[in-house]
């Protein structure tokens, strides 16, 4: 293993700010036959309040819905007719649009980004038939059990924070708010103040940058500051939560509180999630998001999957603005009953708490890690989706200081972030135990 | 470096001994190395009572191979960067491995161990076992899944190859024992039905030679049997299940479709992209959830293999609008075969399909994704640059033709699960 970390291959980027407050990034790949631009924003479920809660979400399908040159149905077909991809999404601390183009059509979706970004019209015609594919949707994620787990655990976490609530919303708040509602929010957040545009791939940059100056530069300064000021005080006391409906299979969350993307401290609990569960989020294998989470050199996959107690058992630190949840969550085996699970979970932890990881498992992680940075940036579209994260987050060059920092994290500093994060006093734990299912 | 064009250049060269080898340029960005294994040794090559065998045996296969265990696997995987996943289907069993490409002699030496020498561990049974019998639950609870099934029931008789999913019963998993699995593999996973495809930038000649050198142990004369194909059943009542805690209701229209060597596929593939297929163009998304913002979710399903074929329909409703959704969806479906689409809605599909090729090939998963398709259907090395021209071709009456004969409404089925 070499001390200093492999080279990432993201391409030379070239930042600047538009006078109006647009960050813009550009990652030109001259041999891209894609271009993908991103536009992000720096809102999302954490900036909503009770009564508004999902307007994020809301505002992302509204979006689509119709502009000055785009009505209703025209930005999906500009994109798609040329052979391109176009979707959104949500989370807690931020909202991104993207499209990916064949290179020669990069115009199509600055036009529309520019469009969009601050004339959206969210008529309340539009908005009480996007009700419906709202409530579809979370009704659609109402029935799998790990989304109501997760759903009940930040609810448990957080009393005060906005991360209480499921970036879908609250069902009844998505069955009152109004198009008023929606277009408040959207005026008040939604502006080049709290944007980020990436274009990624194949393209000129000169003649990129005129383009953007040219769409996005008249655009007024506008977006409220979204930061949000709300600390979620530690827990006294562990909370737990029972829920029972249709599934599988029994199933245990637990989570304890963790720290900010910006903390000292998160290196090491990355690391720490790569030990315990086996996860590596931010520079997993090959960069591809999400891929391969389980893992059989794990302590949770050897305490309970090896043992036979559990079907799946994973940890999972996705770090966000403010602190969040480093959590685990475990299937449990035909048989197996979920507080066996529990206690044998508690164990794996308080080893780690006692020991440390071993230099084994530390030189594990490390290679892991540095092994999936070197694929992170296969294409435009992963490109540009890594350049605009770490960008909402603080700026590009946050990637290489945290990957920096994580490679130089040492095994008592990993010991430490497991004894000062599972802390069994203000932890929450939700259990999910399936009812028998249905038959015609 | 390569260009999009060199992607699209599959190089199939002569089998190795029966096992058919495609090559394929990574893309132009590419850091990685994909190669997958595609043996013919789907859930349609399950034996009777032993539902689940095909499933069973490429999942604990992929877990530990040759010297190493679970664990050494995986950290053998972690050493070069690599991922290894699977894919299944009625057809065949898939295994890809995935990693940097300066590690491809290292992935290849890797995937061929998993092939030719799975060790089937008892733990690892006993594991995949579980993970089956999970799999199994949610077959049933789930809407989605159990309306799949519950198709697949519906239109597909008993002996069928894809009547199943794969996942088995409990009887059949119980069945199922290591040595059940270990003679499934060593007749199924044999070169006479299986091909290697490699996205590199690996010249072809080193490539083939390393191909040739990983696989030397692999079985050339054991020839598998046909798999006999009875005919899909006709028209049936509409299948309803009710699961109590659900939230919405999951409609899911279906029926027995043409083989992807039929005359007649380019103009079905056209079809399927009008009404369910293309992302949100299609009419599907477009009047049940745009117009009518019926569902979340709204789209179709084409499946064209070597035996046959099958199609679907679906979305997921709120409980008070499934009946709405049903008829919408089958007014969609009806129209098509009953009007053929207008050219420029036809020419707005087609160019939309080819214009997307491009972006298959920003990463080499996405690449190798193409050239493994080529390789399961026997495609001509060219079929992906002549496609566009295929498409091309079609005219709206041949897909309103193809519509009649690949999404027939009269030869479907309607599957209703979920909280009604």
């Amino acid at each position: 293993m070499k001390s200093q970390p492999p080279r990432f291959r993201r391409p030379t980027l070239e930042g600047f700010h538009l006078p109006n407050g647009l960050e813009v990034w550009l990652a030109p790949i001259p041999s891209s036959p894609t271009s993908s631009v991103w536009v992000w924003y720096r809102v999302g479920s954490k900036n909503e309040r009770p009564g508004i809660t999902g307007a994020s979400h809301w505002v992302e399908h509204m979006l689509f819905t119709g502009s000055p040159r785009y009505r209703k149905g025209e930005i999906d077909r500009a994109i798609v007719s040329v052979g391109g991809t176009l979707n959104a999404f949500t989370s807690y601390d931020v909202t991104a649009y993207y499209s990916t183009v064949p290179r020669e059509f990069l115009d199509v979706p600055l036009d529309i980004e520019s469009d969009r970004l601050t004339r959206a019209a969210i008529t309340d015609p539009e908005t009480d038939r996007e009700r419906s594919v709202v409530l579809s949707e979370r009704e659609r994620n109402e029935n799998w059990p790990e989304f109501r787990v997760e759903e009940e655990l930040q609810a448990l976490a957080f009393r005060h924070h906005p991360y209480r609530w499921d970036p879908l919303g609250y069902r009844r708040d998505i069955e009152s708010m109004t198009g008023s509602q929606l277009r408040e929010y959207y005026r008040r957040f939604y502006g080049p103040r709290n944007a980020v545009l990436i274009v990624a791939g194949g393209f000129e940059p000169r003649r990129t940058r005129r383009e953007i100056v040219r769409r996005f530069g008249p655009l007024p300064t506008t977006g409220e500051d979204p930061r949000v000021r709300i600390e979620e005080p530690m827990a006294r006391g562990e909370r737990r939560a029972k829920l029972t409906g249709p599934g599988t299979t029994p199933l245990l969350e637990i989570g304890y509180r963790a720290p900010s993307v910006f903390d000292a401290q998160t290196p090491s609990t990355l690391l720490l999630d790569a030990i315990f569960g086996g996860d590596a989020w931010l520079f997993g294998t090959g960069g591809g998001w999400g891929r391969a989470k389980e893992h059989p050199s794990s302590r949770l996959y050897r305490s309970l999957v090896d043992a036979g107690l559990a079907v799946r058992a994973v940890s999972e630190f996705h770090p966000r603005v403010h602190p969040s949840l480093f959590t685990t969550t475990v299937l449990s085996a035909p048989g197996v009953r979920l507080d066996r699970v529990e206690g044998t979970v508690d164990a794996a932890m308080e080893e780690l708490k006692r020991t440390g990881p071993t230099r084994e498992e530390m030189r594990e992680a490390r290679l892991r890690i540095a092994r999936g940075a070197a694929l992170a940036y296969e294409g435009a579209s992963r490109t540009a989706f890594r350049v605009g994260w770490f960008a909402s987050m603080r700026s590009p060059t946050f990637e290489r200081e945290l990957y920096g920092r994580i490679l130089k994290v040492r095994a008592n500093e990993v010991r430490e972030a497991a004894r000062a994060i599972f802390d069994p006093s203000s932890r929450v734990i939700v259990t999910y135990e399936p009812t028998s299912p249905g038959d015609p | 470096m390569s260009s999009t064009r060199d992607s699209l250049a599959v190089e199939v060269p002569e089998p190795i001994d029966g096992l058919r080898v495609a090559l394929q340029p990574a893309p132009a960005l590419s850091a990685s190395v994909a190669i997958t294994f595609l043996a013919s040794a789907g859930s349609g090559r399950d034996p009777p009572g032993r539902e689940g065998a095909a499933l069973f045996t490429l999942e604990s296969a992929r877990v530990a191979a040759g010297p190493w265990r679970r664990a050494e696997l995986a950290r053998r995987l972690d050493r070069l960067g690599a991922t290894i996943t699977t894919h299944f289907g009625p057809e065949s069993s898939e295994i890809t491995v995935w990693g940097p490409a300066d590690a491809w002699e290292g992935l290849l030496e890797t995937l061929a161990r998993v092939v030719l020498e799975p060790r089937f561990d008892p733990e690892d049974v006993v594991k995949v076992r579980r993970e089956m019998a999970e799999r199994q639950l949610r077959e049933r609870t789930q809407p989605d899944r159990r309306a799949e099934l519950e198709l697949f029931h519906a239109i597909f008789p008993r002996g069928h190859p894809y009547r199943e999913t794969g996942a088995g019963s409990p009887r059949s998993l119980e069945s199922l024992d290591r040595e059940q699995i270990r003679r499934f593999h060593r007749r199924h996973y044999v070169a006479s039905e299986a091909g290697v495809v490699m996205t590199s930038n690996v010249s072809s000649d080193r490539a083939r030679r390393a191909i040739a050198r990983a696989f030397r142990d692999l079985d050339r004369r054991a020839r598998l049997d046909p798999v006999p194909v009875p005919p899909p059943r006709a028209r049936g009542p509409e299948v309803r299940v009710r699961i109590s805690g659900l939230t919405d209701v999951h409609v899911r229209i279906g029926g027995p479709s043409l083989p992807r060597s039929d005359p007649e596929y380019p103009a079905l593939d056209l079809a399927h992209e009008i009404l369910g297929g293309r992302p949100v163009l299609n009419r599907l998304f477009q009047n049940v959830r745009e117009k009518h913002g019926l569902a979340y979710h709204a789209s179709g399903e084409l499946e064209s293999m070597a035996w046959g074929g099958y199609w679907a329909v679906d979305a997921g409703s709120a409980p008070k609008n499934w009946e709405r959704t049903r008829d919408a969806l089958r007014a969609e479906v009806a129209r098509l075969a009953e009007r053929a689409p207008s050219c420029p809605e036809l020419d707005l599909i087609r160019e939309s399909a080819i214009g997307e090729i491009p972006l298959s090939l920003e990463t080499t998963l996405e690449a190798h994704d193409l050239a493994v398709d080529l390789a399961y259907h026997r495609l001509p090395p060219d079929f992906w640059k002549t496609w566009p021209a295929v498409l091309r071709r079609v005219r709206p009456d041949e897909v309103r033709a193809a519509a009649q004969r690949g999404l027939d409404l009269e030869r479907s089925r309607t599957i209703v699960v979920g909280a009604i």
